[in-house]
């Protein structure tokens, strides 16, 4: 018996000029191939991750107006459908990070033996809050590091004049995004 | 003998003294300012920017040496450059970095020999740029080169002294290549006539 457990479709990093900044997209499980493919094109997860910035002004201006949250998790930001979903995070300066899932992205082979598979199989019915908490808090980590770097240069990625800026082109960075896009299901502590 | 007298030097001094510590992001983030910027001042002329540094490393390392005689608490001269080797790796940078390079490949000359870094707190986070010439030809850490040229000379030592691999190029370990050139002799105040 095989249960199709959530995955990541897409990790995307945006800049504060609502830039975008890094794109990472990952392969989902296909039944009818038994393979896996990216669920959309790399221009639809593009178009997906724009759709998520106007969410995150009006959240952070609910935010604001409730003076509550500040920064952080946004959590559940919209249902694409009933298989992809976007979840967002943003810093205190204006970078945001969001992580599109795929419901049905992998499949957790064979009966449901212990309780972790119990539990990530109940998280297929819907992700419980907090169950992307990891995963920000790993890519925070990773634009850290990247941020640490002296030759990368900020200003040239979000420019203060607001407008534009390069994408990161960082290796080490990518692989981050790559570990973080593969490693992560429901139940992982930290990644 | 001399070898782990050195390393409790070393260690002895951390323990004796209650060292100002300063927060190793400052430094790093300090020192790859500084590498940056030579980087735009000079047009990415990865060669004179190892100059600089190298020049640069040069003058901290002539003020230096009499911080770590003072902090070493150092009585007697190096009886040969192996021991000189010792205190180097052992004593100077655990001192100021607080890390201990391996000594290896020496020549049977006993002239000269590699430190290896197996860490190197300036390197953490970085990334040489992606511009196809920096990483085969900034030495990111050249620093160290200078300051080791700078110190040694002070105490009669003329050595010449240069990386041989970088991690941060993408070699497997960072290696700093050190060779004794000649023990300076003191020279003599020119006489009156």
């Amino acid at each position: 018996m095989a249960t199709a457990i959530p995955s990541i479709a897409c990790l995307g990093v945006i800049g504060r000029n609502n830039n975008p900044l890094h794109t990472s997209i990952f392969p989902s499980y296909d039944p009818s191939t038994n393979s896996f493919h990216p669920v959309r094109t790399h221009l639809q997860f593009a178009l997906i991750l724009s759709s998520t910035l106007d969410v995150f002004e009006l959240r952070s201006r609910q935010n604001a107006a409730a003076g509550v949250g500040l920064t952080g998790d946004f959590g559940l930001l919209h249902a694409i459908d009933d298989r992809l979903a976007a979840y967002g995070f943003e810093t205190n300066t204006g970078t945001r990070f969001v992580a599109i899932v795929d419901m049905r992205g992998r499949r957790l082979d064979g009966a449901i033996a212990d309780a972790r598979d119990k539990r990530i199989a109940g998280a297929a019915a819907g992700l419980r809050e907090g169950e992307m908490r990891p995963v920000f808090k790993a890519m925070q980590m990773a634009y850290t590091r990247l941020m640490q770097n002296p030759f990368y240069d900020p200003d040239e990625h979000s420019p203060p004049a607001g407008q534009g800026g390069k994408k990161i082109t960082s290796r080490k960075f990518t692989e981050d995004m790559r570990r973080i896009g593969e490693t992560w299901m429901p139940g992982v502590g930290s990644l | 003998m001399a070898s782990s007298k050195a390393s409790r030097l070393g260690e002895e001094y951390l323990e004796r003294t209650r060292m100002d510590k300063v927060n190793a992001e400052l430094v790093v983030l300090t020192y790859g300012t500084i590498v940056v910027q030579l980087c735009k001042d000079f047009d990415s002329d990865y060669v004179e920017v190892n100059k600089q540094l190298d020049k640069m490393g040069y003058n901290i390392g002539l003020r230096l040496i009499e911080d770590y005689l003072a902090k070493s608490n150092t009585v007697r001269r190096c009886s040969n450059f192996r021991e000189t080797a010792e205190m180097i790796a052992k004593v100077g940078f655990k001192i100021f970095l607080n890390i201990t390079p391996t000594i290896t490949n020496w020549t049977s000359d006993g002239k000269q020999f590699s430190l290896v870094f197996d860490e190197n707190p300036f390197a953490d986070f970085v990334e040489l740029p992606d511009d196809g010439r920096a990483q085969d030809e900034l030495w990111y850490s050249n620093i160290l080169c200078g300051v080791l040229r700078g110190a040694l000379e002070m105490v009669q030592m003329q050595v010449e002294a240069h990386f041989v691999s970088d991690v941060l190029r993408g070699n497997d370990t960072t290696e700093m290549r050190i060779s004794l050139i000649r023990y300076i002799d003191d020279e003599l105040p020119p006489e009156d006539d």
